[in-house]
């Protein structure tokens, strides 16, 4: 594989392949309790980006330098002095989302996504990779949290408000509540899981069908994770 | 052996060094925006508790005032003078932390509005009793009227906690009300 085809390879396995909540099935916790807006969705998304991108930079820039024993200690420190910046950055600029997203933003710092990308590939790999896997693992973190964003907010209120600004109306109905609450991010977040393996089961019988041997062979991996 | 101790040692220091400076730079960028945002969150909330007031600089921030109501009343944050009347802002546990709302009250000491300053509450539940719906069953109402939640006051279906928080913080701005006179 040449180094473009790689780089490429390291941004698009965040969307399915490896999906940090669909596939790694890392950092649950905050993105159950903060999908149940469109809105929240995106600023939580950004937050985790940025945290993601550039403690996956430093790490990666410093690896060389970092003695086994310390490393997760120089991680933290790493991942929560990016997580500071953007909890203070956000309460300046935008108190209104910072207020709804309140303590999941500070939570970042111990979010598995980031230190899973820190020890799992940053520490093992050059900078410009390490950029592209933060890059696509908080791509793909965002648009799970989108998904679920959209369905929980249109079906638990009724409508989609984004900015102040109505997006999508079902009219006047009784929209049930539960699906804002918590027992409809575990249903949403079911479905959704359901579905990706439902489809992703078909694809593997239709290659199988049409190609078996190369079906059989694993999944290829290439950085140690 | 101690060289390595002190290589660790070392390197976490720059690193932990390099990390504090770098807070520090946000910090000092990004504290002064902060307070400005809390004060014009609060500033907003204010207005909006009390028809008549258009903007935040109609309003008159009387610490004297709010450390005489404190004596009696504890839970009062503070007190805005305007033309119109005074709005006290109130601090009192909600159903998810600390909700803290402002309350206006008109020259005739009758509750004119009341307006969220932040809350912690249930989203689609508790949120409810946050809005206008609930919050304007006690416009008009003075230190004499009976506040009962579930008698005088209808709570809102699911969020019974919530309703009976926000009546709570109106009661104790009423109940703090004749010290600010």
């Amino acid at each position: 594989m040449d180094e473009t085809t790689t780089a490429w390879h390291e941004f698009s396995k965040g969307f399915i392949l490896e999906n940090p909540l669909m596939k790694l099935m890392v950092g649950l916790c905050s993105s159950l309790a903060v999908s149940n807006r469109v809105e929240n969705g995106i600023f939580m998304g950004i937050a985790v980006t940025f945290v993601l991108v550039f403690s996956n930079i430093i790490i990666a820039a410093i690896r060389k330098h970092i003695p086994d024993q310390i490393r997760i200690p120089i991680f933290i420190v790493v991942i929560a002095s990016f997580v500071t910046i953007v909890d203070l950055s956000m309460k300046a600029y935008f108190p209104a989302v910072y207020a709804r997203l309140g303590v999941w933003i500070p939570l970042i710092v111990v979010n598995c996504i980031i230190l899973a990308r820190a020890e799992g590939f940053a520490y093992r790999n050059t900078v410009f990779n390490s950029f592209m896997d933060g890059l696509g693992m908080g791509a793909g973190y965002t648009c799970v949290l989108l998904i679920m964003g959209f369905i929980r907010e249109l079906l638990g209120t009724g409508k989609i408000v984004m900015f102040n600004t109505q997006l999508i109306s079902l009219g006047p109905f009784n929209a049930p509540a539960i699906f804002i609450l918590f027992p409809g991010a575990f249903l949403t977040f079911g479905c959704l899981m359901a579905l990706l393996q439902r489809y992703e089961m078909r694809k593997k019988a239709v290659l199988e069908v049409a190609e078996p041997a190369r079906a059989k062979e694993p999944a290829q991996s290439e950085e140690v994770a | 052996m101690r060289k390595q101790i002190l290589h660790l040692g070392l390197t976490l220091f720059i690193v932990g060094l390099v990390a504090a400076v770098g807070l520090g730079l946000t910090y000092t960028v990004t504290k002064k925006k902060i307070a400005e945002q809390d004060r014009l969150s609060e500033a907003k909330a204010a207005v909006d508790a009390l028809p008549g007031v258009k903007s935040p600089s109609e309003l008159k921030l009387d610490n004297a005032l709010a450390k005489k109501a404190k004596k009696k009343v504890p839970e009062v944050q503070k007190v805005y003078t305007t033309s119109k009347g005074t709005i006290i802002t109130i601090q009192m546990k909600g159903f998810g932390g600390p909700m803290v709302l402002a309350i206006g009250i008109d020259k005739d000491g009758k509750v004119a509005g009341v307006a969220s300053i932040s809350n912690k509450e249930t989203i689609g539940l508790g949120s409810k009793a946050l809005e206008p719906a609930f919050l304007d069953k006690f416009k008009g109402k003075n230190g004499k009227s009976p506040l009962e939640v579930g008698k005088d006051i209808q709570a809102i279906t699911g969020a019974t906690i919530s309703s009976k928080a926000v009546t709570n913080e109106v009661k104790t701005a009423l109940e703090a009300y004749p010290q600010t006179q």
